[in-house]
């Protein structure tokens, strides 16, 4: 997509640079006085007397980027009064090569790096691209029948001036008096029959297009889509007007670079290295960027229109009852929750109130902020990241110690700064997580607040629906995910898939983010991004976990990041502890045809304890092969060969084994990671085969752990960790189960049962 | 312990793979093996980013059963055409669900990073092709207008490019699409061929086939399936330059 530059200047003089997609709808709003009266509009009562536009449209990001330059300039400028001869002048300017000591900038001029061929950095010296400037008053007296004619008097207006210094090009740069219509600019009419009714048909369009738009941020197409417009013209027109009027905001989908910082993806927050870079038909660049992170949700390109909502500063409503009150219990327990989940709820709920009542960012985290940058440019990482360049190609990030990534300012953390309204809500695997968050969804949907609640999974989306329907029957509930059917409808309550995250801005006062370590955005800074981005400016985040990340256990433990530990399941019992068993890799054994003796006989005492068996391997292709190698035992334990199975993630019929497996028809199942999280079997041990192997990580491992002993009739499911040898991974799951199990004791939740 | 630190130094000094352009995932075991033979070493060298799991995936086409439209099995369809316009069509891949899909990412989802590996695979039958013919000219089916600003790019011309640039073959833009036609994949046979009349025109005078003498021309699309874009379209160059012979030069059968 392509975009026009222009300045518009006052009746007092003062200039405005405006970028716009629908040229013909700024010329419209600047005609006519009466869409300038509304409350948010960029300046209000006054008129433009003159406007200045570059010629050429411009891809987008292009656009955006001369436009931010421009606006640099003119707040330099101050109050002072600006000629059009001067606007065109700044707006050439802008566009044309910059004034930086960049030995490439001075070579091929800015617009050149951005892939736009202007005629001037074509190999002349001077570089300057046309710029059409036009009287407001002239216009609207010339143009009584719509803006289709091209008028080619220029009246003396007093610029004819600019001709003469526009070097090179002769009539293509320099500056014209009277306007030509270069670009398709039909269809609105600006004239004498152009009625006040038509114009308020048109401003009705765009307030509902910036009421729909709320809490969104959207491609073009998915803004049509919720627009339901089919004609593009006519949504891009409302569009334009609505960004006019202050009710929407408009964007490229990638920013434009601005000083060290590269391009970043304004939907997912994805830096330069996840661009791509391409020949573009729509925007007749030929290196427009795609960011390839978010691609799977369309495309996110540089030439892109990204739409968004208009900004709001609402706030919550007050709490029901005084906070200060410590007598009075925070909430009322109407899911029966249990001691230890309502000890955590308390918490979170109390961080939710604080958070509503500090307001905006508190003097102390500015200041915080301020002294990290200022160490960052004096300290060693600062000059390290100077020495470096600003961006680390992934491929080297990956084989970078951690310890050395520190040190290094913008490897990890090129999507800003955290954002500082967090809390981790850390609860052991089977401890009811859903019920916790009942309470905090109630804090913030009785205060007139927007939540949403964030799941990796689809079938988890689908399941958790109807809980959450019945555990608020009053509140209107948007179910989201890939295809449904709440689309575009705006609930208070929004149940959606983490990807989902990134349709919305400022558009929840409670993001919770459920298994924020699970598959699509394992270690994704991409999660961070989006959930800040949906999150309002006076709003809150939680994350649910029982393995967070390093980096978040850590902050937690510092005290960084607020936290709620839940150390025991709702049956309060200690987590099965994992054991060690010496077991050789998979690949020695597997293809010999003989099982280890010491897995033998672990898989014989489970079955004889009637409980089922887990078996986790690494590995897709290991499955099979497992499976047969097991089957040829299956008499010695007093199973049939049916009784054992395995299942992958491959495997069309995975849900009918597992539910199998829960009715006792498969008693041994082998799998791999996908079964890790999210299956309940009552009575089950687990065995990890290979668990030294790189793919298990700690969290992965307690995932895997987690799986045993769920139920209350069996707590003490058995767990073992089979390898070869001893990783810090392992080490860290066990340690990570025996202090939850340790807290739980410290904290009396315990129920310990005699042997 | 000490397995674990043998483990990172391995990985350490190990090579890294890179990622599959197609499924995302790490490439553990180095290059697969590229069952088909194909000489060029850039279009070598972009198949073999893929996964071991993707490159077995891909359906070659390895011996073309229809000497006319290059189907690897019996082909009805070049025995009922009445008049055919192009000599003959070469395809690299039959069109199965995972080509499908394939086609799906880089068309309509715009993943353009396996662009080098779609043009890679059309180097086969290219090959083939050029081993028979001199090409004087590479060129592509066009797309109309407002298809090409809502996509960004034309996967036939893009494709053409690459072909162009490896065999040193020049590339002219011989075709434009002067009537937008209905989305192909949703027609039969018949509607098909009736769709297709009069969409596309010469795109002006080329001075290099003005000559009279006889050129063979290479036109590049991405999927056959009735020969009819194929045919209309040679039909338009040959109405223009009647010395041409047109060759089809086609990414899947289907």
């Amino acid at each position: 997509m392509k975009a026009v530059v222009y300045v518009a200047i006052t009746d007092e003089g003062r200039a405005y640079p405006f970028w716009t997609v629908s040229w013909e709808t700024d010329l419209m709003f600047w005609m006519h006085e009466w869409f300038r009266l509304a409350e948010r509009a960029p300046i209000p009562h006054a008129g433009a007397q003159w406007l200045c536009r570059l010629r050429p449209m411009l891809p987008l990001g292009a656009a955006e980027a001369v436009y931010e330059r421009l606006k640099e300039r003119m707040e330099r400028m101050g109050a002072q009064r600006v000629s059009p001869e001067e606007a065109s002048r700044l707006l050439q300017e802008a566009a044309g090569p910059g004034q930086g000591n960049d030995s490439l900038r001075k070579k091929r001029g800015r617009l050149a790096l951005w892939g736009f061929r202007t005629r001037a950095n074509a190999g002349h010296r001077t570089h300057s691209v046309a710029v059409d400037a036009l009287r407001v008053a002239d216009w609207r007296r010339l143009n009584g029948g719509g803006c289709g004619g091209g008028n080619g008097d220029a009246d003396g207006n007093g610029c004819g001036g600019g001709n003469a210094k526009a070097g090179g090009d002769g009539g293509e740069s320099g500056f014209s008096g009277g306007y030509a219509p270069g670009c398709g600019n039909g269809g609105v009419g600006a004239g004498a029959d152009w009625h006040r009714d038509e114009a308020a048909k048109l401003l009705r369009a765009a307030r509902q297009a910036g009421r729909q738009l709320e809490g969104r941020s959207l491609l073009l197409d998915e803004a049509l889509g919720l627009l339901s417009q089919a004609d593009s013209g006519d949504a891009l027109r409302h569009l334009q007007l609505a960004a006019l009027l202050g009710e929407a905001r408009l964007a490229a989908a990638i920013e434009p670079p601005r000083g060290r910082r590269g391009l970043r993806c304004r939907r997912c927050g994805s830096g330069e290295n996840r661009m791509r870079r391409s020949a573009c038909a729509s925007c007749g660049s030929d290196s427009c960027a795609v960011c390839e992170a978010c691609i799977t949700m369309g495309r996110s390109r540089a030439c892109g229109l990204l739409v968004a909502g208009p900004a709001q500063m609402a706030s919550l409503g007050h709490p029901p009852h005084d906070a200060g009150d410590s007598g009075s219990p925070l909430f009322v327990d109407r899911w029966g929750l249990s001691q230890p989940q309502l000890r955590a709820s308390e918490a979170a709920v109390r961080f939710l109130r604080e958070v509503g009542d500090r307001g905006g960012r508190g003097r102390d985290e500015r200041r915080q902020a301020k002294r990290a940058s200022a160490g960052e440019q004096h300290g060693l990482s600062g000059r390290l990241s100077r020495a470096w360049g600003r961006r680390l190609p992934d491929r080297i990030r990956r084989r970078l110690p951690a310890c050395l990534l520190r040190l290094v300012p913008h490897a990890n953390r090129e999507l800003g700064k955290p954002p500082s309204r967090r809390f981790l809500l850390w609860a052991v695997t089977g401890a009811g997580k859903t019920e916790m968050i009942f309470p905090l969804l109630e804090e913030v949907l009785s205060r007139g607040g927007r939540a949403l609640v964030a799941t990796p999974r689809r079938d988890v989306v689908l399941e958790l629906a109807p809980r959450l329907a019945k555990a608020f029957p009053g509140t209107k509930l948007a179910v989201l995910y890939g295809g449904s059917e709440d689309r575009w409808s705006n609930a208070p309550l929004t149940l959606a898939t983490t990807h989902q995250l990134l349709r919305f801005q400022e558009a929840f006062d409670l993001v919770l983010i459920d298994e924020l370590d699970a598959f699509p955005y394992h270690n994704d800074p991409m999660l961070h991004y989006a959930a800040m981005k949906a999150q309002r400016r006076m709003g809150a985040t939680v994350f649910l976990s029982a393995t967070p990340p390093h980096a978040m256990q850590r902050e937690a433990r510092s005290g960084r990041l607020p936290c709620a530990r839940v150390p025991v399941r709702f049956h309060r019992r200690p987590l099965p502890v994992p054991a060690r068993l010496t077991v050789p890799p998979i690949a020695k054994w597997v293809n010999r045809g003989r099982v280890p003796a010491a897995l033998r006989k672990l898989a014989h005492e489970s079955v004889r304890r009637g409980a089922q068996l887990f078996i986790f391997v690494p590995y897709i292709r290991h499955v099979e092969p497992i499976v047969a190698l097991l089957r040829r035992h299956a008499g010695d334990w007093g199973l049939s060969r049916e009784a054992i199975g395995g299942t992958s993630s491959k495997d069309p019929d995975r849900g009918n084994k597992v539910t199998d497996f829960r009715n006792r028809r498969l008693r041994v199942l082998v799998t791999t990671t996908i079964l890790e999280r999210g299956v309940t079997i009552p009575r089950s041990d687990v065995c990890i085969l290979d668990a030294h192997h790189a793919m298990f990580d700690d969290a992965a491992l307690v995932q895997m752990a987690g799986r045993a002993g769920r139920s209350a009739e069996d707590p003490k499911g058995r767990v073992f960790f089979c390898s070869a040898y001893v990783t810090r991974s392992q080490k860290r799951a066990k340690m990570q189960i025996r202090s939850m199990n340790r807290l739980a004791r410290k904290l009396g939740f315990l129920e310990e049962t005699p042997g | 312990m000490k397995g674990e630190w043998l483990e990172r130094m391995y990985r350490w000094f190990s090579p890294h793979n890179g990622s599959c352009p197609v499924c995302g995932r790490d490439r553990r075991d180095g290059a697969p093996p590229l069952p088909v033979p194909i000489r060029h070493a850039a279009a070598r060298q972009a198949l073999s980013s893929l996964c071991g799991d993707c490159m077995r995936a891909i359906p070659w086409i390895d011996i073309a059963a229809c000497s006319i439209c290059g189907r690897p099995d019996r082909c009805g369809d070049c025995l009922r055409r009445s008049v055919r316009h192009f000599q003959c069509c070469r395809a690299a891949v039959r069109y199965d669900a995972v080509m499908r899909d394939w086609l799906a990412l880089y068309k309509y989802r715009g993943l353009e990073r396996l662009e080098p590996v779609l043009a890679a695979m059309l180097a086969l039958p290219a090959e083939r092709l050029l081993s028979r013919v001199t090409a004087f000219a590479v060129a592509a089916v066009p797309l109309a207008d407002e298809r090409l600003r809502e996509r960004g790019f034309n996967q036939a011309e893009r494709m053409a490019l690459r072909i162009a640039r490896w065999y040193r073959i020049p590339y002219l833009p011989l075709l434009r699409r002067v009537r937008h036609t209905d989305k192909q994949s949703f027609k039969g046979r018949g509607d098909r061929l009736e769709n297709m009349r009069g969409s596309f025109a010469a795109a002006g005078p080329v001075a290099l086939l003005d000559d009279g003498k006889e050129r063979n021309i290479i036109l590049v699309d991405d999927i056959y399936t009735t020969g009819s874009t194929i045919n209309e379209c040679a039909y338009v160059i040959r109405k223009a330059y009647p010395s041409c012979k047109i060759y089809g030069l086609l990414w899947a059968r289907s």
